[in-house]
């Protein structure tokens, strides 16, 4: 009975949400028809929808859309490894902490799009400088949830683990970085969507590959159906990889009080 | 030195405040623990009752004087706090088994005791249970079942029960006793409430604030095994009012 109750929900949730897609493409299908848009300032979502079946039926996303997945996982994945190395860091010597943050903060307020230039000019414009842009983006999000995560454990549990002699690895290990999840987790959030961001940013400076490629090929060549087409296909990518973080949250995060059913 | 569990000698524990004058929790404080001896330690809030078991376990610095344990400084004790302190991602038999897979005594036998144990705090049914679904009373068996696990002779409880309803805490009151017969552990269980000393304890020491000192121990000489019929007994009702005349 509940289940079925469950499937209802859902049922009417992808129904709305078509629904609301719908109503959108007729709009623009309409003010680009009624209006006689040149296709080149906004095409109409049936050329945009042919363009983008092309994109993937002659196989010329592949390539790009490779590479880019490759660059976010890789970033996101190096920038949330050094977030937590350096976020447990900060915890454990408040010196570091001290006089390295103003620094790690200087660097997060510093707009990144502004530095791909200078890290093309230090790492070339191969798979380094863009992976150093996703991991200056990701590192701070992720740095900030584990020292949150870090500090809001209860004091009872370190003296708990002290009365059972427990060593330092068993602290971080079995403790620790388990108390530290939910905020790590939503550090994810906001890092595998800054990663994604940082990739095709990145590929728009510099490269012959990517997503963010494909977007400024299409846009100086006034391919606008493809343009769209790009972003699409971007946009699918970010949602894909959030709800990959999302769903291996809601698979070690079972035990929160926020995944009571 | 053999008979005994813990000597605590001459202890002072005294926090340095830059702009006021230092406080003293403590003030020679000594007291010597019997083995398997319930002994329980009640006083005022701000008596060092807390900051004395905590000394004891390890857990703070005493400013001076010295502590001897049966087993020397490797002494294994377990610990009750007021708050379950339960790991939220592990269940029941998890929770309980913690400090096996930590201290690597994950035996067979270890094992089968701990099912044991869980079964005599009725805990068997809830095996599976993870914290958030578990009332306070449960909560705080598990606690208590995770503490007698390892088998440390030495057991510290602060204020376990403290936050419970006084009709869980009553129950909870008399397994623990049932728990420390078969066990036969050392336990210090520091309170504020008069009766729970009373009716658990071979001696209960009473502690004045400011600085924290013994004021008097107090032997309670009640028949055992205690249960309902000693809160109704009269020298029970006489012990309670002795105590509450002496904190004051």
């Amino acid at each position: 009975m509940k289940k079925n109750h469950k499937t209802n929900n859902t049922l009417r949730g992808i129904l709305e949400y078509a629904v609301s897609i719908g109503i959108f493409l007729l709009i623009w299908y309409l003010y680009v028809t009624i209006k006689d848009v040149p296709a080149y300032v906004l095409p109409s979502p049936g050329k945009v929808g042919t363009s983008l079946i092309a994109l993937f039926t002659k196989g010329t996303i592949w390539v790009h859309l490779r590479t880019t997945t490759f660059e976010v996982i890789l970033g996101f994945a190096a920038g949330a490894f050094l977030g937590i190395i350096l976020g447990y860091i900060f915890i454990k010597i408040d010196f570091l902490k001290t006089t390295l943050m103003p620094y790690l903060i200087f660097a997060q307020t510093a707009p990144k799009i502004a530095l791909v230039p200078l890290f093309v000019v230090w790492f070339g414009i191969g798979l380094v400088s863009k992976i150093v842009l996703i991991i200056s983006m990701v590192l701070f999000p992720v740095l900030s949830g584990t020292m949150l995560g870090l500090e809001s454990i209860p004091a009872n549990v370190r003296d708990l683990m002290k009365i059972l002699k427990a060593s330092k690895w068993q602290l971080f290990s079995k403790v620790e970085m388990l108390y530290a999840s939910p905020a790590l987790f939503s550090s994810f959030k906001v890092g595998i969507v800054q990663a994604v961001i940082g990739a095709i940013v990145a590929e728009w400076m510099s490269g012959k590959q990517g997503l963010g490629y494909i977007l400024t090929y299409a846009s100086s060549t006034y391919n606008t159906p493809m343009l769209l087409a790009g972003i699409i296909v971007t946009i699918l990518l970010g949602i894909v990889t959030y709800e990959i973080v999302n769903f291996m949250e809601n698979k070690a995060l079972y035990w929160h009080e926020s995944k009571q059913i | 030195m053999s008979d005994y569990s813990v000597v605590l000698k001459n202890l002072n524990k005294i926090y340095n405040n830059l702009l006021k004058d230092d406080t003293v929790a403590l003030e020679n404080v000594n007291l010597e623990i019997e083995q398997s001896e319930f002994i329980s330690i009640i006083g005022p809030s701000g008596c060092g009752k807390s900051t004395l078991l905590r000394i004891v376990g390890n857990l703070d610095k005493a400013t001076s004087g010295t502590i001897e344990y049966k087993d020397g400084v490797d002494q294994q004790l377990g610990f009750v706090f007021q708050d379950s302190v339960l790991l939220p991602w592990k269940n029941v038999r998890e929770n309980a088994e913690f400090p096996l897979v930590i201290q690597k005594k994950q035996t067979k036998e270890n094992e089968e005791k701990l099912d044991e144990l869980l079964e005599l705090a009725g805990l068997t049914e809830f095996k599976t249970a993870l914290p958030r679904e578990l009332s306070g009373g449960m909560k705080q068996r598990v606690s208590i079942v995770r503490a007698l696990s390892y088998d440390a002779p030495l057991m510290l409880m602060d204020e376990p029960f403290g936050a419970l309803d006084a009709l869980t805490r009553d129950h909870l009151n008399e397994e623990l006793l049932k728990i420390w017969q078969k066990t036969k552990k050392t336990i210090i269980f520091v309170t504020h409430s008069i009766e729970e000393a009373a009716f658990l304890s071979d001696r209960v020491v009473v502690m004045s604030p400011r600085p924290g000192r013994i004021k008097e121990i107090v032997k309670i000489d009640l028949p055992r095994p205690r249960g309902e019929a000693t809160r109704n007994d009269p020298k029970f009702t006489e012990y309670s009012k002795y105590l509450r005349g002496i904190i004051g």
